[in-house]
């Protein structure tokens, strides 16, 4: 494996790991924004307190990315940003909007009117940014791109707003909603938790169809990856994410609570996995392979030497951060740690 | 001025790293008060100050996640508007940005232990959890400066028909410039905690407004304050002498230096413009020898480049002069609040800084922001017309795409909303939470003792 391929690998499993673990903090928005019932205020305090410890940490994975494209990748973060610079600063605008509210509504004066406000802005910044970045994987998939070298020759439009990329961010959303619920279910108990179970069951269901949807809209859409939906590996990484899915279904449906979380990420971890597989050799569809994208090979193996010395640092620390903050069980009652 | 592409992509890029610059002194500073804060607590078995500590600690939360969120944007926008410059330079700079980003990783992971651990370990455990955060803050810093460092003086590549070789990402990390930009950089995020922590407490002194042991939260951040602020000055004038050697237009730029000269004077306040520094006190051959320690070393003047590649020199010469000017003003401040409290030792129990301290250290909060900003327009603003200095043109390394204008407005719209947002939620908070049991990290009881 050349060390360029394993970056590569490296960047896929940021991905995994931001679908699993930020997506899951974008779901808490959305379930906010779909708060119902007579229970509607405990939902979300229950989700607000989920997301409380781990939401900084949650969306470092995101820096993590970004930070491998452009050392390892320099050209290929210079392209993606530049063809698809309109929905990344959406995402962006979405990204400030949202840290910014949660932090004013949990830090701040709860009964204020800036913390009302707040849960607006943070609801709808939740359901706008995991949609973007679905439409942003859509456009780098689709291969409606056109670069030459590593000039953009292709609108401002081109690519993310193609039939595929809003089927992908449609999966963006739906990966968020089902992993925020899916994890709350084993967070919780009592009535709140049904009501989370239910919405994680709805979800598994949504995500399923439309990841089905997907491959028919790629056949149409999107020739470079529905080219590769026949390659034995990514038929097999499929079928596993699909009996992942069954899975967690199951384990939602029979309530299995303790299972029902880690079958949830799974499931993510094998759609953006899939994902990675049919996408390869390219970065970017049809124009920008891994290879040619690279930095100096240098700069690659300092990068690998780099990764596991700080993981080496951030492993035990990420574990610490988890292992005390997610064993609580969440009560829908006001804010008192 | 015509707001082409790359005007709206300066402009957004500026406003960005200045708001991103509000948040990262204080995410460096605050835990390091925090460490000694909890420190002080278990050394003088005084729980005093680990009221302090709780006190700060919601606030501490909303800036780090502010200042999180803001630098995110600049991880993206380096890409969205510079795109020629990330591919020239991706892989060259890289390293610092990726080490940056496990230590802010760690940083953004112990913090959140430390806020939400309140409840749940001994008094010594939440101390020890403040060196991770007060050590890795630190160190994201200096990484991200390195980088800032490298587009000044450039190193550890090579250029062969327009093509970047030879890349040596250590040679890079560890450029000319890369030290005194970090401990100036550094050490200026601990002025700003000092002085605009103690700010905050004289403000709510004088108005006699309730806060948890406010007259200890004085006396902790103007300790933090007078240690740091003559570091940053002695720093800073490390930081002159290596840019006067290694950037010479830049450091002719901040002296309003228009001719090659001998003996050059030090030009205090003055407006360079159209080849000539007016109004400005003169203190003869002191530029020379503080730029080069000789009386009478030569000081490179800025005609002695073709008006293409020279900085802006007003802008540069006024940032500097704003830098330089609230520096001294703060070193005084410090000196005089210590001078003070001296005098009055025995009633310590009893003193209050008088008005005119307070505020002049009320003014000292905002003293030490307007140096910290105006201190990176010089070396952004004086590093043009590069933005790799003397391998690539800032119009080089700029997007394509148009447009650009209208996501300048839309973040502008943005950030006026949050800075409301956040005063409005800064105001309401010495005059004590409503339900201070709620907070998160809040036990019930000692919260309570809000003096």
């Amino acid at each position: 494996m050349s060390p360029e391929l394993a970056a590569a690998g490296i960047a896929l499993v940021a991905v995994m790991m931001y679908a699993m673990f930020g997506g899951a903090d974008f779901g808490g928005g959305i379930w906010s924004l779909l708060a119902s019932g007579p229970r509607k205020e405990e939902q979300r305090l229950a989700l607000e307190k989920a997301i409380g410890p781990v939401w900084e940490t949650n969306h470092v994975w995101l820096i993590l990315l970004v930070v491998t494209l452009f050392v390892v990748f320099p050209a290929a973060y210079a392209v993606i940003f530049e063809a698809l610079y309109v929905p990344l600063f959406i995402a962006l605008l979405g990204i400030v909007a949202r840290g910014a509210a949660f932090a004013f509504r949990h830090y701040g004066d709860r009964e204020s009117r800036l913390a009302r406000q707040s849960l607006q802005w943070f609801s709808w910044a939740s359901v706008l940014t995991p949609f973007t970045f679905g439409l942003v994987i859509g456009a780098v998939t689709t291969g409606h791109i056109e670069v030459e070298g590593t000039r953009v020759l292709s609108g401002a439009f081109a690519g993310w707003l193609r039939p595929f990329a809003l089927v992908c961010g449609v999966i963006g959303l739906l990966i968020c909603a089902f992993l925020a619920a899916a994890y709350m279910v084993a967070r919780t108990e009592g009535e709140l938790r049904e009501d989370f179970r239910k919405r994680a069951i709805a979800a598994s269901l949504a995500l399923g169809a439309a990841t089905t949807v997907a491959i028919p809209v790629a056949a149409w859409d999107a020739d470079a990856f529905a080219s590769h939906l026949n390659d034995a590996r990514v038929v097999a990484a499929m079928g596993a994410t699909a009996l992942l899915g069954l899975a967690g279904l199951w384990a939602l449906w029979t309530r299995r609570y303790r299972l029902a979380p880690p079958l949830a990420a799974a499931t993510v971890a094998g759609v953006v996995g899939a994902w990675g597989l049919a996408q390869e050799p390219y970065l970017l569809a049809n124009a920008l392979t891994y290879e040619a994208a690279a930095a100096e090979r240098i700069t690659v193996v300092s990068f690998l030497v780099a990764l596991p010395i700080g993981a080496l640092i951030l492993v035990p620390s990420l574990w610490l951060l988890y292992w005390t903050f997610s064993r609580d069980t969440l009560r829908g009652e006001e804010i008192a740690h | 001025m015509e707001f082409d592409t790359l005007l709206s992509a300066r402009a957004l890029m500026g406003l960005s790293l200045v708001f991103h610059t509000f948040f990262t002194p204080l995410g460096i500073g605050l835990p390091l008060l925090l460490f000694v804060a909890e420190g002080m607590a278990l050394w003088k078995k005084d729980d005093r100050y680990r009221q302090l500590a709780r006190a700060w600690t919601p606030v501490v939360g909303l800036l780090f996640a502010v200042g999180a969120v803001s630098g995110t944007v600049l991880s993206f926008e380096l890409g969205l508007l510079w795109p020629r410059f990330m591919e020239y330079a991706g892989g060259i700079i890289g390293m610092p940005f990726s080490l940056e980003g496990f230590a802010f990783f760690t940083e953004a992971i112990f913090l959140a232990i430390y806020i939400y651990g309140w409840n749940r370990m001994s008094a010594f455990a939440h101390w020890l959890v403040t060196i991770p955060i007060a050590v890795s803050s630190a160190i994201s810093a200096v990484f991200v400066i390195s980088a800032n460092a490298w587009m000044n003086t450039p190193e550890g590549f090579r250029v062969v028909d327009g093509q970047v070789v030879d890349v040596d990402p250590w040679d890079a990390m560890f450029n000319a410039a890369w030290l005194h930009e970090a401990i100036h950089g550094t050490l200026a995020s601990y002025v700003v905690t000092g002085f605009s922590v103690a700010a905050v407490y004289a403000w709510l002194l004088w108005r006699k407004k309730p806060a948890v042991n406010a007259k200890l939260g004085l006396q902790l951040a103007m300790a933090v304050a007078a240690v740091s602020i003559p570091l940053q000055i002695i720093a800073g004038d490390f930081a002159a002498k290596r840019v006067a050697e290694l950037q010479p237009v830049k450091f002719a730029a901040m002296e309003g230096q228009y001719e090659t000269q001998r003996g050059a004077p030090l030009r205090i306040g003055g407006i360079p413009m159209n080849g000539e520094t007016k109004y400005a006190i003169e203190i003869p051959k002191m530029l020379s020898w503080l730029g080069y320690g000789d009386l009478n070393a030569e000081v490179k003047g800025l005609n002695d480049v073709p008006p293409e590649d020279r900085p802006n020199e007003l802008l540069v010469h006024l940032s500097f002069q704003v830098m330089v000017g609230a520096g001294f003003a703060l070193l005084f401040i410090a000196g005089w609040y210590w001078v003070a409290w001296w005098r009055r030792r025995r009633e310590a129990g009893s003193w209050l800084p008088g008005r005119a301290l307070s505020l002049a250290l009320i003014a000292s909060g905002f003293l030490s922001f307007a140096a910290l900003q105006a201190g990176w327009f010089v070396t952004e603003f004086g590093r043009q017309p590069w933005v790799v200095y003397g391998y690539l043109r800032t119009s080089e390394g700029v997007t394509e795409r148009d447009g650009i204008l209208v996501f300048f407005i839309l973040f502008t719209l943005l950030y006026v909303v949050i800075s409301i947002a956040l005063i409005v939620a800064l105001l309401k908070w010495p005059h004590g939470p409503r339900h201070p049991e709620r907070l998160p990290g809040a036990a019930g009881k000692e919260a309570e003792g809000v003096a």
